[in-house]
């Protein structure tokens, strides 16, 4: 199955959350329903680390927070160069961390064929 | 409450210790414990024992270290905790020894903070800081501190107007504020010019996390500092006046950076600095010496707005007018802060306090500011999602 | 001075290398480096400096010195085919030294990185100005490299991005071998490469004074 992400909307008054929490920051609300998190969005700032934590094989990552059009705002790794802030990025799901025994998914951004 | 007073301090040299993170503790607390004259033999007074450390569990494979310390000082049958708050533990375990002296509880308090980091490199060191990020959202993307404070520069240079040349004016200020501080990591003045305008800088500074480079990120480094906090009613005890704590202030924020409705806020810092003013009866511009967290040049900057020593968006611009080197109208990490001094995550809250008492009362050498009578300390946890202020006050 | 014919027997061969040009770099500090070639007069002083080393087990020190030291005897009495040792110097004192080998005209060895001053990035413009030598101005097409510690693990095989080639055994007792291509090399020299020629004459004269260091940051207490 293709891993999805999901934004996670308040059952009292459906503000959206990522990540799941306890309580609404909202409402107070304690339950809540999964709603795919998908699609384009805007990059709000970026950046690409070269002093990359234990783990990663890699000379540098990016990274960027975006914002989906349902106002969610979410961290990610850039899979894309030539960004600047307000680009139009796309999400993917991919593996961002290869784990032992468990690998961690979450969105990559790429470059929207649109921007 | 009891109004409650800093009778002694103590610092290790900050960079690499060659001893366990006990014996580093332990070093830090003797010199505060001689310098409030206090002898670590039986009827010592010291009734309570805190000691803030982020990582001995993680990096040093060791727990309770409070009572370790204890032990190894002395200061038996002292009650004892070990103090966790990430980055902000230190501020965090001072303002437990204010609580618990102002609350009539205890007399006399020994607070110590140390982080002994060197034991594994500087990339797993890294990884071990990122483990207070949200371990879903941040953490496994390979979210790090420097990731968090590069996009939070990003933001900044677009809309204040900060450039990489302010940045590194930061560094190399508090860099120069360290030659004058012994127990400093770094012993070494970057030349402004060879880090952002040689045509060799892209190499020998090369970007960390853009657009923050190597001279815009604090070092990895060992060390201890230490108080002993008292009532100020029983001042005489002491050989020296003890330095008042005025006001303390904390606040928290979004765990998830991403989730922060003003990207370029530092929510926590702000409600944390107002809350330590009204408590201190104090307003910024009553602040003669500040001692805030420059894990990254950025913040350095973007604190000193948040607490309200300059407007927003200029804090910069202050810095490139000198005012906030020694000698300027409101001078900022002149222990070097933790761009040079170094930052050893449980230490750094306890010595930007130990920094702050050795100006109030005239003892900071080649770096003192003369006359500074209100000090504020700013000790900055998460990528700011808890936040410890701190103001002392020298007392006539 | 004729050497006799056994010893002249034990002699590997010798190429003919075009020399490395000198080159300084502005360091953080303001200072400047000077990287120059070291010939075979110059070892005994080479010697002296990486000596105090070989004790210092912390980062693998201990190895890299002493295989260095073993390295540079086997230069100065040719016992190494095609060596070369280039140096690192601050006002002459010496800061780091780099050596390695022409295999043939395609191939390089790199053997050792030493940086004897710290927090100046020195070791990591030493290795990019042998990686310079053997790819600018000696014209290989590779170089064959191997991490004898961590942090050059992370600096040369993770931050290069060095092919992996396992099966191509390298001279210091067959470490799985990484590789630095042409390709790869223009794709990263410009951002880990750097310096300026000519060394004015003056600044080129007391970097071959090569003057022993007097402290060793490895070695608290350091007193030659």
């Amino acid at each position: 199955m293709e891993p999805k992400m999901y934004a996670y909307r308040c059952r009292a008054c459906g503000r959206l959350f990522h990540p799941a929490r306890a309580v609404c920051r909202e409402c107070g609300g304690r339950e809540f329903d999964e709603v795919p998190l998908e699609g384009e969005g805007t990059l709000l700032t970026f950046t690409r680390v070269y002093a990359l934590p234990e783990g990663y094989m890699k000379p540098w990552l990016g990274f960027g927070i975006v914002e989906f059009p349902n106002g969610v705002r979410v961290s990610g790794q850039m899979n894309t160069e030539d960004l600047a802030i307000g680009t139009r990025v796309r999400a993917t799901v991919g593996m961002v961390k290869e784990g032992v025994g468990r690998d961690y998914y979450g969105f990559i951004f790429e470059k929207s064929p649109q921007a | 409450m009891r109004k409650v007073g800093i009778a002694g301090v103590g610092h290790t040299k900050f960079g690499r210790a060659e001893v366990s993170l006990v014996d580093m503790l332990a070093l830090a607390a003797l010199e505060a414990l001689d310098d409030a004259g206090i002898k670590t033999t039986e009827g010592h007074g010291v009734d309570q024992v805190f000691v803030a450390s982020m990582g001995a569990g993680l990096l040093n494979r060791q727990s309770s270290v409070a009572s370790a310390l204890v032990d190894t000082l002395n200061l038996q049958p002292a009650m004892a905790e070990t103090v966790e708050n990430g980055p902000a533990s230190g501020a965090s375990a001072v303002k437990l020894g204010y609580m618990a002296i102002a609350s009539g509880m205890c007399d006399v308090v020994l607070v110590v903070g140390g982080e002994l980091m060197r034991v594994v490199t500087g990339w797993e060191a890294t990884d071990f800081v990122a483990t207070m990020l949200h371990p879903d959202a941040e953490y496994a993307y390979g979210l790090t501190l420097p990731a968090f404070a590069g996009m939070f520069t990003r933001l900044y240079m677009d809309k204040y107007g900060v450039t990489e040349k302010d940045l590194a004016r930061v560094a190399v200020k508090n860099h120069e504020h360290a030659m004058h501080n012994p127990v400093a990591h770094i012993q070494l003045v970057p030349s402004f010019h060879a880090i952002i305008e040689d045509e060799d800088a892209h190499v020998i500074n090369p970007y960390v996390a853009e657009p923050l480079r190597v001279y815009d990120v604090c070092p990895v480094s060992d060390g201890a500092a230490a108080l002993v906090l008292c009532a100020m009613e029983l001042a005489d005890r002491f050989p020296k006046r003890p330095v008042r704590i005025a006001g303390i202030g904390q606040a928290t924020d979004t765990h998830v950076v991403a989730e922060r409705d003003v990207p370029t806020d530092l929510l926590a810092v702000r409600l944390a600095a107002q809350r330590a003013f009204a408590m201190a009866g104090l307003r910024p511009e009553d602040i003669d010496v500040a001692e805030l967290h420059d894990a990254f040049t950025i913040l350095e900057i973007a604190i000193s707005e948040e607490a309200g020593l300059f407007p927003r968006g200029e804090g910069h611009l202050a810095a490139r007018r000198g005012e906030t080197r020694v000698g300027g109208r409101i001078p900022i990490n002149t222990s070097g802060g933790l761009k040079a001094k170094g930052h050893p995550l449980g230490a750094t809250g306890v010595s930007q306090i130990v920094e702050l008492v050795r100006q109030l009362r005239g003892e900071a050498g080649g770096r003192q500011v003369e006359g500074a009578r209100h000090g504020l300390a700013v000790n900055f946890g998460g990528f700011g999602n808890n936040v410890v202020t701190t103001i002392v006050s020298r007392e006539e | 001075m004729i050497v006799d014919k056994l010893e002249q027997s034990l002699r590997p061969p010798e190429t003919a290398m075009p020399p490395y040009p000198p080159k300084y770099i502005t360091l953080a500090s303001g200072e400047k480096m000077v990287v120059h070639q070291a010939g075979r007069e110059d070892v005994p002083r080479l010697l002296e400096a990486i000596r105090p080393l070989i004790t210092v087990e912390k980062d693998f020190y201990d190895i890299v010195a002493a295989r260095f030291y073993a390295e540079l005897l086997g230069y100065q009495r040719y016992r190494v085919k095609d060596e070369y040792v280039l140096v690192g110097t601050i006002d002459g004192v010496i800061v780091g030294v780099v050596n390695g080998r022409m295999v043939d005209d395609k191939v390089g060895m790199s053997y050792h990185t030493v940086a004897i001053k710290r927090g100046l990035r020195i070791g990591a413009q030493l290795f990019a100005a042998k990686m310079e030598y053997h790819m600018d101005y000696l014209g290989q097409q590779e170089v064959l490299i191997v991490a004898e510690s961590p942090i050059g693990y992370r600096r040369w095989m993770i931050e290069y991005e060095l092919e992996s080639r396992p099966s191509t055994w390298h001279e210091l007792g067959g470490v799985p071998t990484h590789v630095l291509t042409k390709a790869l090399w223009e794709k990263h020299k410009p951002m880990k490469c750097t310096g300026r020629r000519p060394v004015p004459e003056e600044m080129l004269e007391a970097a071959k004074k090569l003057i022993l260091p007097s402290e060793y940051p490895q070695i608290p207490g350091f007193k030659r």
